[in-house]
């Protein structure tokens, strides 16, 4: 019950703060007077919505309908009514719409969707739902044949939103390719599907363990981690990447820092060797083992192989090296295996529990975080 | 362009001053593959000290042995056996435009290699293992096919060589669509592209034997191979069994570009450029112009490895420099010479 109460305090704060986020954001929707002739209601709906919302937090929660959301592409999309058949092309949005309790409004998802471990724990019923295909290969017939009334789909397939909007479906692209972007897009979903409390929630779970994490590590020295991406293990993530905050919350220091690429970077052994890492950690998804590296004959004089500093992030429920909303849990672990002293193995267990519990309906097996080898 | 080139294969010009001229060429060549070779060894991400490898400081060692010479040695036998196979090629099917990648070499190691991606327990080796056993394959169907079609004429190992490699393409294409996006197709994108950087000691002794040995055959062979560029009848009437021949020149040619290419990845133009540039300095088509196209490669392919580890932090694809660096030399060339080509 205390729980409930300190989350219920938690979210009436967080919407005062979201209040006044949004209405910097509103004029951006207003200020282009040519769409506001056509959407005429939610413009004004919104200018009525945003001084009320300070005193009480239920009429900001709720979504009036036909609502306008700017999606992440930037494009201004009006939603007539509340959703009820949701579509999403994209394993993310997908993962979302289920931890905003929506899998039920699922009609159609992304193809392969029997590799996602998070889907069969959470929502099996999904994995048989018809797929629209992948990100290189939308299947336009079959989305429209679903009549949906909210297809997500990942800014990648930007091209195959004018076909589906002449079929009169309205579609919400979604990017969230950082940690702010994530941020943007729950809200994004939560305000187009109606469910915008539990949007706060989520959001508000990864600023709860943020804090304390933050706090253990405070007067801890950086080690130095190298982050090996999924293909190949001489894959870097740069200081643009997810994966560099990711590394930084959990009180490391990213070796690959000083690459420019937005995306992996290709290195070669000497670069490897040369930047020494303390740690090597693996994507949870990665396509080769611990063991590969500790045993590969290049490596032997690099620090983090002659210590067996050598990790994998945990892949059993989801790829937390990822931008999911559960990323969170990921500095977490990482902070556990980089500093076992000051922040210990316990702290994430019961986070990950929670987390799952809350939002997905399922208790995750926390002692074993890793798939088993097929 | 066939009937010019063929008036370049004519008996060399013959005065001993051309043939002082090639020897020149083909020695300047050999000095900067050398000197080329050599920085190599001086480029990488480590700060390596020789002086530490050489008194056996463990990583200096490491570095210099597993990881630095092997990349060179590749990149010189490497670029040295594509551009020689591209000009076995380009001189037995009489086409200025012939390459390995003709008769479905790169393509069928590509598709071998993203087998080996999708398929086989994740290692470098199998990937390698792979996509030469695919190159071969590809290679080996289509001399097959050609040999069955009546006539047995270049014209038919072309064809078949096309249709093989459409097949391939396709094969490659159906793997790429079932691959994983986020980590497969990445790893097939970039093998595609090609890359000295994977390069290390226990890969390569195999692939160095077979490379060489395949040489070996082709400098023995070449003034057979200069005798398949000449209409059949004469070659015949010189005393070559044409059809045999061909195939086993073809072979050799395929094994070499295999033997580097399942190491490296596919390597563009090299083995078109190669041979043009070499044809170009010698003006001719013989023993020198084969030998100038194997050193004139490994320039092409050592220089480009050589930028693609240092111009960026991160590791670029080497085809992106063998053509950057290649492509405006045989320009100038061409440009130069006009009248004589």
């Amino acid at each position: 019950m205390k729980k409930l109460i300190s989350i219920l305090l938690t979210l009436t704060m967080l919407v005062t703060m979201t209040a006044c986020g949004k209405n910097s954001a509103a004029p951006s929707g207003q200020g282009s007077g040519a769409e506001n002739v056509s959407t005429e209601a939610p413009g004004t709906d919104k200018s009525t919505e945003s001084p009320s919302s300070a005193d009480s937090g239920e009429t900001d929660l709720a979504v009036t309908y036909p609502v306008t959301v700017t999606d992440q592409l930037g494009r201004e999309v009006t939603i007539q009514q509340k959703p009820e058949k949701l579509v999403s092309g994209y394993y993310i949005s997908t993962s979302l719409l289920i931890a905003l309790g929506l899998k039920d409004s699922l009609v159609g998802i992304e193809a392969k969707a029997d590799s996602r471990d998070i889907y069969r724990l959470s929502a099996p019923q999904i994995i048989s739902l018809p797929s629209v295909g992948t990100a290189k290969e939308f299947d336009l017939e079959g989305c429209a044949a679903l009549e949906p009334d909210l297809v997500l789909l990942p800014a990648k397939l930007e091209s195959v939103i004018p076909s589906l909007e002449e079929l009169g479906i309205t579609v919400i692209a979604v990017n969230p390719e950082d940690k702010n972007l994530l941020e943007e897009a729950v809200t994004l979903l939560g305000t187009a599907t109606d469910t915008k409390a539990r949007a706060q929630e989520l959001l508000s779970f990864h600023d709860k363990q943020l804090e304390p994490l933050s706090e253990a590590l405070l007067n801890t020295d950086a080690p130095s981690v190298y982050l090996a991406g999924n293909s190949t293990f001489l894959s870097a993530a740069g200081p643009k990447m997810y994966q560099d905050n990711l590394i930084r919350q959990a009180g490391g220091a990213n070796v690959a820092a000083e690459i420019t690429e937005d995306y992996w970077a290709d290195i070669s052994y000497e670069q490897l060797l040369a930047w020494d890492p303390d740690y090597i950690i693996l994507a949870a998804d990665a396509e080769y083992t611990t063991d590969s590296v500790l045993q590969d004959p290049n490596l032997q004089d690099c620090t983090a192989v002659k210590n067996r500093n050598v990790y994998q992030f945990p892949n059993a429920i989801e790829a937390w090296d990822s931008p999911v909303p559960s990323s969170i849990l990921g500095s977490m672990w990482l902070a556990s295996v980089l500093h076992p002293q000051e922040y210990d193995t316990e702290n994430w267990k019961q986070a990950v529990t929670d987390y799952y519990e809350t939002f997905y309906g399922f208790t995750p097996d926390t002692e074993n975080l890793y798939k088993k080898a097929e | 362009m066939g009937t010019t080139n063929k008036e370049t294969f004519r008996p060399p010009a013959g005065t001993n001053h051309a043939a002082r001229h090639r020897r020149l060429l083909c020695l300047g060549a050999l000095l900067l593959l050398l000197l080329a070779g050599l920085l190599s060894l001086l480029v990488g991400k480590y700060p390596l000290s020789f002086h530490k490898a050489l008194t056996g400081d463990g990583i200096h060692r490491q570095v210099l042995f597993t990881l630095r010479i092997p990349r060179a040695l590749i990149g010189l036998l490497g670029g040295f056996a594509l551009g020689a196979a591209g000009y076995v090629f380009q001189t037995v099917f009489c086409n200025p435009l012939a390459a390995p990648d003709m008769i479905g070499v790169s393509s069928g190691a590509s598709a071998g290699a993203a087998f080996a991606i999708l398929f086989l327990p994740a290692s470098a080796a199998a990937v390698t293992v792979s996509a030469f056993a695919g190159g071969l394959l590809a290679v080996g169907i289509a001399l097959g096919l050609a040999s069955l079609a009546p006539g047995r004429n270049s014209g038919s190992i072309v064809l078949a060589g096309i249709a093989v490699h459409a097949i391939a393409q396709t094969l490659l294409m159906v793997l790429k669509l079932t691959a994983d996006p986020d980590r497969q197709l990445a790893s097939i994108e970039y093998w595609i592209m090609g890359s000295l950087n994977g390069i290390t000691l226990d890969k390569i002794p195999f692939y160095c034997i077979v490379c060489i040995l395949g040489l070996t055959g082709i400098f023995l062979l070449h003034r057979q191979i200069l005798l398949l560029s000449v209409e059949e009848p004469e070659a015949r009437m010189l005393g070559v069994p044409v059809g045999k021949m061909r195939l086993l020149v073809l072979l050799l040619a395929t094994l070499v570009t295999a033997s580097v290419i399942s190491l490296t990845g596919v390597i563009s133009f090299v083995g078109l450029l190669a041979p043009h540039i070499a044809r170009l300095l010698t003006g001719s088509n013989c023993l020198s112009a084969l030998l100038l196209s194997g050193l004139t490669g490994g320039l092409l392919l050592i220089g480009a490895d050589v930028c693609a580890r240092s111009v960026a932090l991160a590791e670029l694809p080497v085809s992106v420099f063998t053509s950057l660096l290649g492509a405006p030399f045989l320009l100038y060339l061409i440009m130069k010479k006009t009248g004589e080509y």
